[in-house]
């Protein structure tokens, strides 16, 4: 007998048995299809298995596994069918009881970073709010790191020891070229793109020298928002705040302003938000420099803009009550799978 | 900056409590640390935004008070007498540098008589923090934290031909300090000098040799305004900040230079003696004239949103020393901002002056922003659906450093062989080069993971990697890498799913990929629609080595801007088929140079339209029945038509077709055949 032709043979009994195992629906004849399919003496499966002995050498192991294989399926079927009709109680006691308070076999699932649900979260708020996301590089030039947003050369911010400049095959960069120390290059990147109205976030990676320690790393995330338009004030920022923190606290939460000092924004304030019977601190924010508009072609005369901005990892600490910082970098799965 | 609460009464009423009072002064832009008492005194520490410099003195807190709750401000008089022959007579001044101090002022003290300063003063001090010296360095001290500016008190006598010089250093000089530290002076520093050697490092610190000691009996006061920038570097050059250099580094009043000094010395007449020479040596760069500054009363509800009464905004900016000047029209103002003040220049600095005290509270937030459509970005879904594989998968997401050590990004490139992007300051120490590639990052993290116990950490990341190019911003193509226990199929198996999720239908095409990363015959790069998309391998020895991982890890990594072009986010339904299918196993024995991807060509070719699908099962060997290099692929097909039930007679005939076809193309024999 051919390989192929004892294969077919047996998907057919495999086919005409299981269906006889399901669709019984007395023990007298579940017993029946029992012994016509799995009889030990002359059942058809016995019989199949004498011409295993025909099968030519060759194939004689694979056709060996595919008979197991369905001899193992139809037995459990079998059971199955018992189990059905409350069959003999010599086939339930051969069967040790299931435990139902084992654990469960698991799906090894992984998990994203705290970091990237925040973002995630933040992203599905703002977008609520009308917001789309846009993106920079991180790699800059000082246009965009500096000047554009109002931060002349001779400004404490630009000081090389307090940035990343690269440099390639020891060489500094010409023009020079830093790490992005904010993610307001975004904001300069969009408006150079397109005319007002413009209502986005921005959302990445930025660099600052730091001693690390545990709320210092010399890299975080940031996000950063702005909204240009013909008449848009401080108040459509204190209320795009509100409503940002009732979507982040689930709650309506009081916000506060306290005059502060960005170079691209003024008026400059530090947002806060009432919660649990203080303030918590939120970031900054303000009025986009007229300055910034004329730097990237806007009319200050014609449009006026928000903008804000806070850390990421800050928000995610607080949530998820980590109090270390270089414990989201450490990557240890022991940490990840918390998450 | 730290404010005691007596000495700050002295300028102006306190009419509030402690708390009400730096609870106010936060809501104006000082904010509060905090408060300790001392002695009868509190210390109250404010941060001072960098804008900000006036506020970095009692007075300059005092003006914000009397603007806030309209108390008038008492401003010491600062008029000594003079008793003694004008200063030329005693004393040269010279300013070589004026781009690094644009105004020197210094007064001659004469006969006074050093001792301990009284009790008030000490206790000023105290408050502060600062340590009581004698009367002369106290009162200096004083008037610094009084109005901001910086004083130095020489001791006359020991300056050189009674000179004082004004220059850069000279290279190789150096100077002992009060502090009886050596510091190396460098030409970019400011120095003063006598007639041969530096007495001063120029508003960062005083001269050993040349302070004020108990012997002193002529001093001469020092007032002076030096550049900012010039300040900061030497300050954080030297690594020696001093109340000083804060101060010079954020910018004096230039107008206050003149008055400091007055009042410095009318308090050594009265608390050391002695008699002042008539008038002083000023030395002062001429300084662009400052404009009036008009505010459109328009503006403040076009930038705030809310309006404020025409009297409250002229209340507000005189309180704060603006002088009013005559408008260009009654719909506006104009001003004259204090000397103090050098960031009003523009109406938009009006506008937050007259914002900040008034009140932010006054500005409503429960204004109607209107809607607008946020679509979601094409990108961010397909980034999603990656990472729900990957998660899906068995992979957790790490966030590694922009940055990696040299020698692991020497070791691996797939990208590019441009050489990496360096920080001139280590992101961490020992880590500066900008990555190519996040696989060692990863390895990284791993062998970190297996450091502590965890012993196979699956891990994925999507991050940017920095690709150089010529004289423009690099590249920063995102990446998605993997590391993993798993052996190369798995992880393909992975890559294979995430296209599957996106419905990437084109087929990958692989080249090999030789490098030392991996173990021989491990690497390989894949293709997508013509462009180079993965690379994957399983690390070698080496690399294991280099990162102190105990065992090998299969590698993954791949670009994510193809998968957005490639992808299929809204799939088109397929009409299923009613007919049932026949399966079929092949069993075929081959060379072991035949790849899979041939013999899978080979068979759909031959299969045609009834070929629904074929199903790699497993390799295995038999060299003892097929010869050496052999191997057995076994496999199944499903045949299925569109048309109708297929009959066995037509599926053996597709069989027969794709082994002839696998035989001669492959050189596949069929096994039992």
């Amino acid at each position: 007998m051919s390989f192929e032709r004892f294969t077919a043979e047996l998907d057919a009994l495999w086919r005409a048995a299981s269906q006889a195992f399901s669709q019984v629906s007395d023990p007298a004849a579940l017993e029946a299809a029992r012994v016509e399919f799995l009889g030990a003496r002359s059942g058809r499966l016995k019989a199949l298995q004498k011409m295993l002995a025909d099968i030519p050498p060759p194939q004689k192991p694979d056709a060996g596994r595919r008979f197991n294989q369905i001899k193992k399926e139809l037995e459990e079927a079998l059971r199955q069918a018992q189990q059905r009709l409350g069959s003999t109680a010599a086939a339930r006691s051969r069967r040790p009881p299931l435990d139902p308070t084992l654990p469960g076999t698991r799906v090894g699932l992984g998990k994203l970073h705290p970091i990237s649900h925040t973002i995630e979260e933040l992203k599905e708020i703002m977008g609520r709010l009308g917001f789309t996301v846009a993106d920079g590089p991180e790699v800059e030039d000082e246009w965009h790191n500096f000047e554009a947003l109002n931060i002349p050369p001779d400004h404490p911010a630009r000081d090389p020891l307090d940035n990343f400049y690269l440099s390639v095959a020891g060489q500094l960069c010409q023009p020079p070229l830093l790490l992005r120390s904010q993610t307001s290059t975004v904001q300069i990147r969009v408006m150079e793109r397109m005319p007002p109205p413009v209502r986005i976030i921005a959302l990445g990676r930025v660099y600052r020298p730091d001693e690390v320690d545990a709320t210092h790393y010399p890299m975080f995330h940031q996000m950063e928002g702005l909204m240009v338009d013909r008449h848009v004030t401080m108040a459509d920022l204190k209320s795009t705040l509100r409503l940002f923190a009732a979507a982040y606290l689930g709650q309506d939460a009081p916000i506060r302003f306290r005059p502060s000092f960005f170079p691209f924004t003024e008026p400059s304030v530090e947002v806060d938000f009432q919660w649990a019977g203080g303030w918590i601190e939120f970031g900054g924010a303000g009025m986009v420099d007229p300055a910034v508009l004329a730097a990237v072609g806007y009319d200050p005369e014609q449009v006026t803009g928000f903008a804000f901005g806070l850390g990421v990892e800050r928000l995610c600490m607080r949530r998820h009550q980590i109090p270390d910082i270089r414990e989201l970098y450490r990557n240890d799965v022991r940490f990840l799978r918390q998450f | 900056m730290i404010v005691s609460w007596n000495w700050l009464s002295e300028y102006v009423d306190l009419p509030v409590t402690a708390e009400e009072l730096t609870e106010r002064l936060a809501l104006a832009g000082l904010n509060h640390e905090q408060t300790h008492p001392v002695g009868d005194d509190l210390a109250i520490d404010l941060e001072v935004t960098s804008n900000r410099p006036d506020w970095m003195s009692h007075l300059g807190v005092a003006r914000e008070v009397s603007a806030l709750w309209g108390k008038a401000l008492r401003m010491p008089k600062a008029a000594p007498q003079a008793t003694h022959p004008p200063i030329e007579q005693f004393a040269e001044v010279y300013v070589d540098c004026p781009e690094l101090c644009p105004q020197y002022s210094a007064r001659l003290i004469q006969g006074v008589t050093i001792g301990p300063s009284p009790a008030w003063l000490v206790k000023r001090l105290t408050t502060l923090g600062v340590k009581s010296i004698n009367n002369v360095v106290d009162i200096t001290n004083y008037v610094l934290f009084e109005c901001g500016q910086p004083l130095h008190a020489f001791d006359f006598d020991k300056l050189q031909r009674r000179t004082i010089r004004v220059r850069r250093a000279e290279p190789g000089e150096q100077i002992l300090a009060i502090d009886h530290r050596i510091y190396p002076l460098e030409p970019d520093m400011c120095v003063i000098a006598d007639a041969v050697r530096p007495v001063a490092i120029g508003g960062v610190m005083g001269g050993a040799e040349t302070e004020v000691t108990e012997h002193t009996r002529n001093v001469l006061i020092e007032a002076a305004e030096f550049a900012p920038l010039s300040i900061r570097s030497t300050s954080r050059k030297l690594r020696l900040r001093s109340p000083s250099s804060e101060r010079f580094e954020r910018g004096v009043d230039p107008e206050g230079v003149d008055w400091a000094s007055r009042r410095c010395c009318e308090l050594i007449l009265e608390l050391a003696g002695g008699q002042l020479c008539e008038g002083s040596i000023h030395i002062s760069a001429a300084r662009p004239p400052r404009n009036p500054i008009v505010l459109r009363l328009s503006q403040l509800p076009r930038v705030l949103g809310i309006e404020v009464p025409r009297e409250e905004v002229r209340r507000i900016l005189a309180a704060l020393g603006c002088a009013e000047q005559p408008a260009p029209s009654d719909t506006s103002l104009c001003f004259f901002p204090p000397s103090w003040r050098r960031d009003l220049e523009r109406e938009i600095d009006l506008v937050e002056e007259v914002a900040r005290i008034h009140g932010y509270d006054k500005i409503p937030e429960d204004t109607a922003i209107p809607v607008r459509p946020a679509p979601c970005d094409e990108k961010d879904r397909v980034l999603q659906k990656v990472r729900h594989v990957l998660t899906a998968a068995g992979f957790f997401e790490a966030l590694t450093v922009s940055a990696i050590p040299e020698s692991w990004s020497e070791a691996f490139s797939p990208w590019t062989n441009q050489p990496a992007l360096a920080c001139q300051t280590p992101m961490i120490k020992g880590t500066d080069r900008l990555r190519r590639t996040l696989v060692p990052s990863l390895l990284a993290a791993r062998a970190y993971n297996e450091s502590v116990g965890n012993e196979s950490a699956e891990l994925f990341e999507t991050a940017r990697v920095y690709l150089p190019q010529p004289e423009r911003l690099p590249d920063e193509p995102l990446m998605v890498a993997l590391t993993s226990s798993r052996g190369f199929h798995d992880i393909k198996g992975v890559l294979e799913a995430v296209l599957e999720e996106l419905h990437v239908g084109d087929p990958l095409e692989v080249e090999e990929y030789a490098s030392d990363f991996f173990d021989p015959g491990t690497g390989f790069r894949y293709r997508l629609a013509g462009q180079l998309w993965a690379v994957l391998g399983v690390t070698s020895a080496a690399t294991n080595r280099l990162f102190g991982l105990r065992r090998s890890s299969t590698v993954a990594e791949f670009q994510f801007e193809p998968l957005v072009r490639l992808a299929h986010l809204v799939p088109r339904y397929v009409p299923l088929v009613a007919y049932p299918a026949i399966e079929q196993d092949l069993n075929l024995v081959m060379d072991e140079t035949v790849r899979w991807a041939e013999l899978e060509r080979s068979i759909k070719r031959a299969g045609g339209e009834l070929l629904e699908r074929v199903m790699y099962r497993e390799t295995y060997r038999d060299p003892k029945t097929d010869g050496p290099d052999k191997k057995r692929i076994l496999m199944r097909l499903t045949l299925r038509s569109r048309h109708g039930t297929l009959t066995t007679d037509e599926a053996n005939s597709v069989r027969d077709q794709i082994v002839r076809a696998v035989e001669a193309e492959c050189g596949a024999r069929l096994l039992g055949s």
